[in-house]
């Protein structure tokens, strides 16, 4: 996939680039509001993230700019103003997600990829993973055809590793990607690991293969292969 | 004590004091006037006497007159001093009334004699009567006028007074309402208009500035947590952690995360007090609150809690957003106040929601749980959850109250 990374902030910048830089991936950046006019306006990208407030102008204006040029490129935007005009205003003029600063790269990847998927397989919902089906629509998992019952966390976590396969992914995201703001309840993360073993469990029971690790105390990581 | 009844009581007293040393001057000096003027009648009788004795070389006859009695006696000669004495005066047989009397002296024919002349002061009194009836009557009639007089002034005079005072009370240093202009001549209170006006405003920048201050900060603070948090993920992905630097690592996250969720909540509350949020929206409590506990499932048997939810329907009209953050606030307020096996009632009815649970078995300061960074010593929350959750009941005019009943720490939302 294609990305186009506005952010002037040069250390979330590198980041973001370096967590999104794998094989099949092109990530470019822009770091002002010009150098993100430029670029947005010779190239289509598949996924554009970006930051509202840029030396030089507003993230507001490259949104209008694109909408108004019909691309369909999607947009994500980062910001750091978690105001609900903001937001509201952003998703209106056509963005298809928002994330508040700060994020967990693994959190921003699973809403790239998401935004990628309704963007490539149009009106498909069929996520396919080696032997794992996943029906984003209906929300159920079927390995080998074989269809396994899944919880709603279960499910939420599923996507999420597949999103971020081959990354660590630490047991703080996990947790607030799955309870938001309850997460900060949690001493520790016992209960992270009994969703994972139940997700294992399920996958290796059905003939798939165990995709997840545990990665040293810190996180797991579903490997790609 | 209202500053008309000071006024009144200091006025009053000191008019009764004033009024009433002039009435005893005043009398005293009408007594002395009057008594000097029988002393002259009194007197010219006296020559009357001396006059005939001196052409007639005897006695005169002694007439009944109407208010004066002239007696002659016979007595020891140069025995008598000539003196003015206050004496009775007899008008019958056996009645008596006040009365002045001189006595004298007359050598006639080689007799020494006393003369008594007495008159009658009756008339004298009744015009020291009246004349003190009358200045009492003027003393009353005064205070009476004075009364009226400085209860209508007062109430006049001190009206801007008063409407400055209401608009002081009305004060409210969030909203944009300013003291007024008062309508009024007098000066001092022309000044304390001014004084009031410029001070709120002044208050109010203040205030501003403050909350200026905190947002800015508190965004300039975003972006350096966002690159940690990215490092610290960026971090991970390298191979090769020994145990040590694997706790290491998840000590940098969790502190990362409070960080983050102080800041935010510091934001958040600067938007709810500035009311920036201001979206309203219909909202079943009922489906929220369920579906929040749902959510939360892993977390209440993870801390072997035990929540009882009791909920009936009831739809609010605020900002979703707002609402959730009010419910999960209490939420998991309870669950970081429990301690395990212990339990949660939640409870809705059309007019209030209620969240108790088990905890610490005394009573919280309820003074202080609702000030910011206000927290129990073994609590790792950021201190703002309750404040937070105060200033959003403000906002739509819910009302939030603790209370402690029963080993059982009860947070209360009356809508």
């Amino acid at each position: 996939m294609k990305l186009l990374i506005i952010e002037d902030e040069e250390g979330l910048r590198e980041s973001i680039e370096e967590y999104f830089a794998e094989a099949g991936n092109i990530c470019e950046t822009a770091a002002t509001y010009s150098a993100a006019l430029t670029k947005v306006e010779l190239y289509r990208y598949d996924c554009i993230l970006l930051d509202i407030t840029l030396p030089g102008g507003n993230g507001i204006s490259i949104l209008k700019k694109l909408k108004e040029n019909n691309f369909t490129d999607g947009v994500l935007i980062i910001s750091a103003k978690n105001s609900l005009d903001d937001r509201l205003q952003g998703l209106d003029l056509g963005a298809d997600d928002y994330l508040v600063k700060p994020f967990h790269l693994s959190e921003l990847k699973a809403r790239v990829s998401a935004i990628i998927r309704r963007k490539m397989y149009n009106g498909s919902n069929l996520l396919v993973f080696n032997e794992i089906s996943i029906d984003l629509q209906a929300k159920t998992v079927s390995v080998h055809d074989t269809p396994l019952k899944f919880t709603r966390k279960e499910f939420a976590l599923l996507i999420y590793f597949i999103a971020n396969k081959g990354k660590v992914v630490s047991k703080n995201a996990i947790a607030e990607h799955l309870w938001g703001d309850g997460i900060d309840l949690a001493d520790n993360f016992d209960f992270i690991y009994s969703h994972i073993k139940n997700i294992r469990k399920k996958l290796v029971e059905a003939g798939a293969n165990d995709y997840i690790q545990a990665a040293y105390g810190m996180g797991y990581k579903f490997s790609g292969q | 004590m209202k500053l008309l009844t000071l006024y009144n009581r200091v006025n009053i007293i000191t008019t009764v004091v004033v009024m009433v040393i002039t009435g005893i001057i005043y009398y005293q000096a009408i007594s002395w006037i009057l008594n000097d003027q029988n002393d002259k009648a009194l007197k010219v009788e006296e020559d009357e006497v001396f006059d005939y004795v001196k052409l007639n070389h005897q006695l005169p006859q002694v007439f009944e007159s109407k208010d004066q009695q002239i007696t002659f006696s016979e007595a020891k000669p140069n025995s008598i001093t000539r003196e003015f004495i206050n004496t009775d005066y007899r008008r019958d047989k056996n009645e008596y009334e006040s009365g002045r009397g001189l006595i004298s002296s007359i050598t006639v024919n080689g007799k020494y004699y006393k003369i008594l002349i007495v008159e009658s002061k009756v008339e004298t009194e009744d015009l020291i009567q009246i004349i003190f009836g009358i200045t009492i009557g003027v003393i009353l009639l005064l205070m009476l006028v004075l009364l009226i007089a400085n209860r209508l002034i007062l109430n006049r005079l001190w009206q801007p007074f008063y409407s400055i005072l209401r608009e002081i009370k009305l004060f409210n240093i969030t909203d944009s309402r300013e003291i007024p202009q008062t309508t009024t001549r007098i000066t001092e209170f022309v000044e304390l208009n001014q004084a009031a006006a410029a001070m709120t405003t002044k208050a109010k920048y203040d205030y501003k500035e403050l909350k200026t201050f905190t947002e800015n900060a508190s965004h300039e603070l975003l972006t350096p947590i966002a690159v940690i948090n990215s490092k610290l993920d960026t971090l991970i992905q390298s191979e090769n952690f020994n145990d040590r630097q694997s706790k290491l690592l998840n000590d940098l996250y969790s502190a990362v995360a409070r960080l983050s969720r102080l800041n935010q909540s510091l934001l958040l509350l600067v938007k709810i007090e500035n009311r920036l949020l201001t979206d309203q929206q219909n909202i079943n409590l009922r489906l929220l609150i369920e579906e929040m506990v749902l959510q939360l499932e892993d977390i209440f048997s993870d801390k072997q809690i035990t929540v009882t939810v009791e909920l009936e329907d009831k739809e609010v009209l605020a900002s979703r957003y707002l609402i959730e953050i009010l419910l999960s606030n209490l939420v998991i307020n309870a669950v970081r106040h429990n301690h395990a096996n212990g339990n949660i009632i939640i409870k809705l009815t059309a007019h209030n929601f209620f969240i108790k649970n088990t905890g610490d078995s005394k009573p919280l300061p309820d003074d202080k749980i609702f000030t910011r960074f206000h927290k129990s010593s073994n609590s790792d929350g950021s201190g703002l959850g309750l404040t937070i959750s105060k200033q959003i009941c403000e906002n739509f005019d819910f009302s939030l109250s603790y209370q402690y009943q029963a080993h059982y720490h009860t947070f209360i939302v009356t809508f």
